[in-house]
């Protein structure tokens, strides 16, 4: 019976059917290809915020600078920040575009796996202004709906409020893997049984604390205030530090032959998930623990390193974490596979790069090429062992990797396979 | 000086309005079962009350106003408190 069952769970496959993700370089699939195709930058200046941007060295940002039509209603509003608008509003396209049935959303069999960086920076900055003033006046200042707004997990339970969704919540919150875990752990719901889809992803909203925070560890780019299209540059000999951004992505996990029976388009398929730490220092990054991540992530796939087409490197720009992650990636792969730094176009979004980065990779998937790193005009000799993309590359993608690593010391490795479309006609 | 309910009903209706995008409901409607009027917004009507009221309400008074489920009761509600002030 044993065997049986691990028999079925091994057989049972996980796709993505439905994605959509909302980025400094575009909302939805076509302005995001377009930004890639033609090398167009999503890192902007800085915004005066009042309070820190004037003392923050590093005046630029990855920006969703044009509007987006938020159409919820109060009874959902009342309980979101910005994060959460954001977060919701990609959820919403995700389930248009995979035309779930309503009866389904509210089974119980449909999870969500879904995180933020630290809730709404916006809603905790107002709560503190509060606190700070010293006016007994301003008390009421502080909302009964300030901690929902502010709160780790309420991009995750604002989502499931909006759509009624009764089924398991995950909401990790490790800084730059927080998305990578989601769509990670969302995997592992559906493969072993425990949900039959899971929604999964990631948000961050504007917010100049978390600059202030890598600005003061040295880590933001600084060199290109005056230029912002050429930061940041992940591998290249002039990289200066990383630039934070903003964005939300989500994508819909199915078990395969679910989502084939309804006739879903299958989009990808999630073969592999690794989640380790370097057991050791909270900042630095640490090659050997890279390398057990992306060796125990090809293991969970039970595919070879030379089975892999793509790495979507984590690649923030940073002069140490480049050089690393460059040598944990030659360790395992050679110089072999395609490697291309995402975040050159759009900066660090935090929270939401995996999931964004995993977007990107579907999205190239399905069109065939891979996108360069933006700004890499002369490669760091230090990092020049791996393949890196300098040009747009007409590529078939049949496997992709994609790494993230967090301050904490926690690494994830996705690894997403091209599918044959059963439903497609 | 004593508030009218007539006055009362005209703040309560541009409250409803504004804060909440609930139009003109009816005296009698079941606010939570009809307009999705929540706890969390029982809350925030009770900062609006105390604005009308002019004078704080005690952590008791509040606890009372949550039974509260119609704008008749709501009237009912915010005279009670200011005839108690008196």
């Amino acid at each position: 019976m044993t065997e049986d069952f691990n028999r079925r769970i091994m057989e049972r496959k996980v796709v993505i059917t439905a994605c959509s993700a909302l980025t400094p370089i575009g909302h939805g699939k076509q302005q995001i290809l377009h930004s890639l195709r033609n090398g167009i930058s999503g890192v902007k200046p800085l915004r005066d915020d009042g309070l820190l941007s004037d003392h923050i060295h590093s005046k630029v940002f990855g920006t969703i600078d044009y509007p987006v039509e938020f159409d919820f209603k109060r009874s959902h509003r009342k309980t979101m920040g910005p994060v959460a608008f954001y977060a919701c509003q990609v959820v919403k396209e995700v389930l248009e575009q995979a035309g779930l049935d309503d009866n389904f959303i509210t089974s119980g069999r449909l999870g969500v796996a879904f995180g933020s960086t630290h809730g709404s920076p916006t809603v905790q900055r107002n709560i503190y202004k509060t606190f700070f003033s010293g006016s007994k006046d301003q008390f009421s200042n502080v909302s009964a709906v300030d901690y929902l707004k502010s709160m780790v997990h309420t991009t995750a339970v604002n989502i499931t409020k909006m759509f009624g969704i009764t089924g398991r919540v995950i909401s990790s919150s490790t800084a730059c893997t927080t998305s990578s875990q989601s769509i990670g752990f969302g995997y592992e719901m559906v493969k072993f049984g425990l949900q039959d889809a899971m929604i999964c992803g990631g948000a961050d909203e504007y917010d100049t604390t978390t600059v202030a925070v890598f600005d003061n560890l040295l880590a933001c780019s600084t060199a290109f205030n005056d230029t912002p299209h050429l930061t940041p540059r992940p591998f290249e000999a002039r990289r200066d530090g990383l630039v934070v951004g903003e964005g939300a992505g989500a994508v819909l996990l199915e078990e395969y032959n679910r989502a084939k029976k309804r006739g879903a388009d299958i989009l990808g398929e999630v073969i592999g998930f690794s989640c380790n730490n370097n057991g050791g220092d909270l900042i630095l990054p640490n090659a050997r623990g890279i390398k057990e991540t992306i060796r125990l992530g090809l293991e969970s796939a039970r595919i070879r390193a030379e089975d892999v087409d793509f790495i979507s490197a984590h690649a923030t720009g940073t002069k140490m974490g480049d050089v690393i992650e460059a040598q944990a990636i030659h360790g395992i792969f050679g110089d072999t596979v395609y490697v291309t730094g995402l975040k050159s176009y759009m900066g660090h979004t935090m929270g939401t790069c995996g999931v964004i980065e995993t977007i990107i990779a579907l999205y190239m998937m399905e069109k065939g090429f891979i996108a360069p790193t933006l700004n890499l005009e002369k490669i760091d000799k230090r990092c020049a062992m791996i393949k890196h993309v300098t040009n747009l590359v007409e590529s078939d993608i049949r496997t992709a990797l994609i790494q993230n690593f967090a301050f904490g010391g926690v690494n994830t490795c996705l690894i997403l396979k091209k599918i044959s479309n059963p439903n497609q006609h | 000086m004593k508030l009218e309910r007539e006055y009362i009903l005209k703040e309560l209706g541009r409250i409803f309005n504004e804060k909440f995008e609930i139009n003109n409901p009816g005296a009698g409607d079941d606010l939570r079962e009809e307009h999705e009027f929540d706890s969390i917004d029982a809350i925030e009507l009770l900062v609006e009350i105390e604005r009308i009221l002019g004078f704080p309400l005690s952590q008791e008074q509040k606890k009372m106003a949550m039974d509260v489920r119609t704008i008749d009761q709501i009237c009912d509600y915010i005279q009670k408190m200011e005839s108690a002030r008196v």
